[in-house]
């Protein structure tokens, strides 16, 4: 049983407000080290007890505040009189098959109350129906979730369209461009490209690289609306919690819908490292959210609703990483002249990420990680693409010589 | 029991960063199971009504868990709530999760209330299994042994885990069919390389088994539980037959001293945890890993609530919940794998 954190969700919360769980938040992806290597990246940060929240992806350091910068005015929308799922074809009713017609499955009319409204069942017959339910969309759905490694930092994703583009949290994706190699459900692996990114929300997008299909369409999830949901309802959680494990696969988890606001779905499917990106369907096997974050409490999982990704489809799609979750702006902690030629530091904040990296003013910033750096706007522009707690190394010239440091990215804001 | 509990010494972060490349280690918290803190937790603890574990839920399932209520017991030991246990034979026979008992005198809370003491008949190691023989005369309790040719466990379904009294203690879904779950048992030291003589400590990671029994850097190791140790091969290789959660006698040589250490040995896997990680687990069993086959669940469950019956949503026993073992994972032992091990327990204990 994991605790309540006293900071976690005060009693007095308004309601449809997620409380400010901002101390405890964490994110899902995992990075795996060989077992003396987390040690040795530990005694590199200097050995210091790790700071309160962590980036299970070995970034460092972490927290976070769901959604915090949402409005009060959202209101839940009642699910429409018409069920988006009536009228489905019978090609859409296989048992476990994968299927390259999405993971769709019907739903008897005795669930359709659960479905649009959730609840709780009414006998143990229609909990024994809610139960096949759910196993008729996690046989089908485990097909489309795959597992995400980028680096040694590992999540997941779900394949969206037969022609491959991969939905995920925006802290598995990292940045636009990037190789990503994704482990589909039967074992098999493929190399993808990361596309673009709202950070604000935490929704990334990658597509598998084509030509490695023969032509043939991916299984892929159905897409669901984010827009009808409500407390209370079932979901389906898939995921590799605790990383890849080719002999377990992907695991599952059923709870509920806890809060619904327009930024952030929290449920009671426990999430933990590993899972990032994963999907969350609906008993109708409709992708409705993505895992994002967890809090201490076991009922504290956060998830991107999915219609995010529809609003931002054509900027992220376009290679586009824009935003930061509120507390995640990552920051550097130097100042330079954005007139300057050349990427030059006036001053290093104290305390900051850059002073414990071993950056001095007047180095000349010419290369940050895999970007060359032209001028100040330049290493803002790549400080933004970073997340808190990654370490990346910099490249400077300090008087006549080149040095190279390592910094591990700070958060603000 | 700790023979002998030496000082704890300060251990540095630099010198994990250079034991840790080579050697054999163990983990930062051995019984770390419960604590009352975690208890007054678990009771305070507030489920939404819009919960998958909400009490309309819990309500729901009752009756399955009311099916089987002249088959549950509480199981303490040393006055501790050490785990549930399930009837398994009429005349008294109850199974449990062995790693949570002790030395201590153990008795257990019977379907009618009557604390009765109870003796350990057998054990299986290989799945931290431990039949128990309640003392006294079994025709006047009322238990009933569950029926052991249950089902099995399909991936997706809900599970009900009883506790006494038809209460259930958790709610929840089968998230990965059964599996071997391999263990790591470690003492928690880095031995220096001693090809022929006896293992010498050259680092004791804090937290683990061998820093609470109060293992030195320079400590040799001269025995491992009774058997004369040669060479810090041989030690690790030894060490590393042990389950987690097992307690394991060391022989040592201190300087001019020879003493007797008891360590408790603990996984591998929770010595790469940060604090965090620790913190979004929760507390968990010591002995969680190490089966010959679980059926992975995502039931909250305390730790000292594994050993009773989990029951499929029609009812059927379908496993014994055998470990809480993180955030997203409890484990139960199939019905087939324990109605195997329960038959050769009961002949071993009947003997």
């Amino acid at each position: 049983m994991n605790r309540t954190q006293p900071q976690s969700i005060p009693a007095d919360a308004p309601p449809r407000r997620l409380a400010p769980e901002s101390l405890g938040l964490r994110w899902l992806g995992l990075r795996r080290f060989a077992f003396a290597l987390v040690l040795v990246a530990a005694g590199m940060a200097g050995g210091q007890e790790p700071r309160e929240n962590q980036f299970l992806q070995d970034r460092g350091p972490f927290s976070s505040q769901a959604g915090a910068d949402v409005g009060d005015a959202f209101e839940i929308i009642e699910t429409a009189e018409e069920s988006r799922i009536e009228g489905l074809s019978e090609a859409d009713r296989g048992r476990g098959r994968k299927s390259a017609s999405g993971t769709r499955v019907a739903v008897p009319e005795s669930l359709q109350r659960l479905l649009k409204r959730g609840g709780v069942p009414t006998s143990l017959q229609q909990l024994q129906e809610l139960e096949q339910q759910q196993q008729r969309v996690a046989r089908i759905a485990s097909a489309c979730t795959v597992s995400v490694r980028i680096g040694p930092a590992q999540g997941c994703g779900v394949i969206i369209t037969d022609t491959g583009f991969i939905v995920t949290a925006a802290h598995v994706a990292m940045r636009p461009g990037k190789t990503a190699f994704v482990t589909l459900s039967n074992g098999r692996q493929v190399t993808a490209t990361t596309l673009g990114m709202n950070r604000r929300v935490d929704a990334g997008l990658i597509r598998i690289n084509p030509g490695q299909n023969a032509g043939e369409p991916w299984p892929h999830a159905s897409l669901g609306s984010s827009e009808d949901l409500v407390p209370g309802m079932w979901c389906i959680a898939l995921g590799h919690p605790g990383g890849y494990d080719s002999r377990r696969g992907s695991v599952i988890r059923v709870g509920r819908l806890l809060e619904v606001r327009p930024d952030v779905i929290k449920t009671d499917c426990a999430l933990i490292g590993g899972d990032s990106g994963g999907p969350l369907f609906n008993i109708a096997g409709e992708l409705i959210a993505v895992h994002s974050r967890i809090g201490n409490d076991v009922a504290d999982n956060l998830h991107v609703p999915i219609d995010h990704y529809d609003y931002a489809w054509d900027r992220m799609a376009a290679g586009k990483s824009w935003g930061f979750l509120p507390n995640f702006k990552p920051t550097l902690g130097v100042t330079g002249n954005q007139s300057d030629e050349v990427a030059r530091i006036i001053d290093v904040k104290e305390g900051s990420p850059a002073e414990q990296g071993g950056l001095l003013p007047e180095d000349v910033v010419e290369q940050f990680g895999e970007k060359m750096i032209s001028d100040f706007n330049a290493l803002k522009d790549a400080v933004a693409d970073t997340m808190p707690g990654e370490r990346v190394p910099i490249w400077v010239k300090r008087g006549a010589t080149r040095v190279r440091v390592i910094v591990e990215i700070g958060r603000d804001g | 029991m700790i023979v002998r509990s030496g000082n704890r010494t300060e251990a540095r972060a630099a010198s994990l960063v250079a034991l840790c490349l080579v050697g054999a280690w163990a983990i930062p918290r051995p019984a770390a199971a419960q604590s009352t803190s975690d208890w007054l937790h678990h009771a305070a603890r507030q489920t939404s009504i819009a919960a998958r574990d909400s009490g309309a839920m819990m309500r729901l399932v009752r009756p399955l868990s009311e099916s089987v209520q002249r088959s549950v017991v509480q199981v303490f030991c040393g006055g501790r709530i050490a785990s549930l246990g399930t009837v398994v034979a009429a005349d008294g026979y109850v199974i449990t999760k062995r790693s949570e008992l002790s030395s201590d005198p153990i008795t257990v809370r019977l379907p009618n209330g009557e604390k009765v003491a109870a003796r350990i008949g057998a054990v299986r190691r290989s799945n931290d299994l431990a039949l128990l023989k309640i003392e006294g005369d079994a025709s006047k309790w009322g238990i009933e042994p569950v029926n052991l040719n249950g089902t099995d466990a399909a991936t997706g379904g809900f599970l009900v885990s009883p506790g006494r009294n038809g209460y259930t203690v958790g709610f929840g879904v089968v998230g990965a069919a059964a599996r071997r779950v391999d263990h790591d048992g470690r003492l928690g030291v880095r031995f220096y390389d001693t090809p022929t003589g006896p293992a010498m400590v050259r680092g004791v990671f804090p937290q683990s088994g061998a820093f609470d029994a109060g293992l030195q850097e320079r400590d040799q190791i001269l025995k491992i539980n009774g058997n004369k140790m040669l060479g810090s091969h041989a030690a690790i290789m030894t060490l590393r037959e042990l389950y987690p959660g097992e307690v394991v006698r060391l022989t040592i040589m201190r300087g001019e001293d020879m003493l007797e250490l008891d360590a408790m040995m603990s996984d591998e896997r929770l010595l790469q945890e940060t604090k965090n990680d620790a913190k979004v687990n929760g507390p968990r069993n010591v002995r969680l890993s190490g089966f010959d086959s679980v059926i992975q669940h995502d039931t909250v469950l305390s730790p000292n609530q594994c050993g009773g019956p989990v029951l499929d949503s029609s009812g059927n026993l379908v496993g014994i919940n055998i470990a809480r073992a993180g955030r997203v994972v409890s484990y139960a032992l199939p019905v087939s794998l324990v109605a195997a091990e329960v038959v050769s327990m009961l002949d071993e204990s009947r003997q």
